[in-house]
């Protein structure tokens, strides 16, 4: 028999492909918006973010890497390109997962909304090095803050509906170390 | 951090191993990428091939929502609409009398020209069943592919004017990218001046013109046919009309209805005919020789002739 621990784990990591699965397919499908007007916020990446913050053990860095390299295939973007900023991104956030613990909420907001945009610029910076065709800056931007923006309902759909919180001071992992 | 001197840790050390794998990993795909690009590319059309048409379903439900909210909101603005709608009928009862007698005058003329239309193009129709999910792209993916017969580069149409070209072509899936998309560029031909000038897609709604020789000769509201030019499209296939956005410059209208793109015909094109001989010089053709002597009355002329000349 599987332990607790471990069943919960798998669970939730199964838990998070599924969510990004389905938030990639409703991308994907032809809902009739034209060109032009503002893009919308990336859902799958804040919903990535709040995760990370909140249990980084259920996003481990290789399932961010399965999950988003396929992702930029499928979503046309420069593969590889996607995925590893989000793999930087979220390196760096988990890194920091201990210490916004003991941030308020408006300060995590603030460092994730950051992040985004450092993310962006790198992007950026990245394709003009590699001469390729780059979305315009500003619309990229405007896109990062949207997505900083919808941060909060990612967040509480997280703690609410998936019902993970951030670990509370005593809390222990499958092997007994402290989390 | 405190906890790591307190035990002797194994778990980090390998993690950051592992990270800097799966980040070497990615650069590596995105240099494979830069380098191959065609290798790459065939994989994601696989993948997409593979991928896509399994959650075809999915797709028909949130269509009817977003139709449905498309509806609603159509309530909102009933009046203005409905005084916009009985203009527009008046407008369109005159235009009706215009296309009777068009029609009638038309009839005439194909009977009496005996016109058929390029029997070369024929087409493959196909439903569109994804978008391309990000805001920068503007591109489709029909369920029609290399099982179709379909090739890169044909021109995509749907009912009316032209919608992009195929980009990209999976097994049972082809990627179609729109006119709109900023790396989509089409040499077209602007109807009533006859100049050429390419059409350049920016990620609005209404593709930029260039290229133009003389702006002065182009009026909004000019037809905005393809041209042909360098054999990627049949020529004559509609695009839309010339418009001049908010920031002055010249644009097209695009007559596909790109809101709601739904069903799309492939053109099959042929490869045009490429001359490449110098061309030779144009003898009249060679008679056997005569086997009679040529008759003196002609002799006289051509001596008459040389005369005349000197």
């Amino acid at each position: 028999m599987i332990d607790p621990i471990t069943a919960r784990t798998w669970s939730y990591r199964a838990l998070f492909f599924a969510l990004v699965l389905v938030l990639a397919i409703a991308r994907l499908i032809p809902t009739g918006g034209a060109a032009g007007g503002l893009p919308g916020p990336d859902l799958i990446l804040a919903l990535t973010c709040a995760w990370v913050l909140r249990r980084p053990a259920y996003v481990p860095a290789w399932l961010v890497v399965a999950v988003f390299l396929p992702l930029d295939l499928m979503l046309h973007q420069a593969p590889g390109l996607g995925a590893l900023a989000v793999l930087l991104v979220t390196e760096f956030l988990r890194r920091r997962q201990a210490l916004s613990r003991a941030l308020p909420f408006s300060l995590e907001w603030a460092l994730v909304a950051v992040v985004l945009l450092v993310a962006v610029a790198g992007m950026q910076l990245v394709l003009g090095l590699f001469f390729l065709p780059r979305p315009p800056l500003g619309l990229d931007v405007i896109r990062a803050i949207f997505t900083a923006a919808v941060y909060p309902l990612a967040v509480l759909f997280t703690v609410y509906v998936c019902k993970l919180r951030k670990a509370s001071p005593g809390e222990v992992d499958a092997l007994g170390a402290r989390l | 951090m405190a906890r790591d001197r307190q035990d002797i840790d194994y778990v980090s050390p390998l993690r950051r191993i592992g990270v800097g794998l799966l980040i070497v990993l990615c650069v590596g795909v995105f240099l494979l990428w830069r380098i191959d690009s065609p290798r790459v590319e065939r994989v994601r059309s696989e993948l997409l091939d593979a991928v896509v048409p399994r959650f075809e379903w999915m797709s028909v439900p949130v269509r009817r929502m977003g139709e449905m909210v498309a509806d609603f909101q159509s309530y909102q603005r009933l009046h203005a609409q409905n005084r916009d709608l009985r203009r527009e009928l008046q407008q369109m009862k005159a235009w009706r009398e215009a296309a009777v007698q068009l029609e009638q005058q038309n009839a005439k003329l194909l009977a009496l020209n005996n016109v058929r239309l390029d029997p070369k193009l024929t087409s493959v129709s196909g439903v569109v069943i994804a978008d391309s999910g990000s805001p920068f792209r503007q591109s489709i993916l029909i369920n029609v592919g290399a099982r179709d017969g379909v090739i890169d580069g044909w021109a995509t149409m749907d009912g009316l004017g032209l919608v992009g070209r195929i980009s990209g072509v999976g097994d049972n899936t082809a990627r179609v990218l729109l006119l709109t998309d900023t790396t989509s560029r089409i040499p077209v031909t602007i109807l009533p001046s006859g100049q050429r000038a390419m059409l350049t897609g920016d990620n609005t709604a209404a593709p930029l013109l260039g290229f133009l020789d003389d702006v002065a000769l182009i009026q909004p509201g000019d037809r905005v046919v393809s041209s042909g030019d360098g054999g990627l499209f049949p020529p004559g296939l509609l695009v839309g009309q010339v418009a001049q956005g908010a920031d002055q410059r010249l644009r097209v209208r695009l007559s596909a209805d790109y809101e709601r793109l739904e069903f799309l015909r492939v053109l099959r094109s042929h490869a045009a005919e490429v001359i490449d001989g110098e061309g030779d010089l144009l003898i009249p053709p060679q008679l056997p020789p005569a086997p009679t002597l040529p008759d003196p009355d002609e002799a006289e002329d051509q001596s008459a002739d040389a005369s005349g000349d000197g």
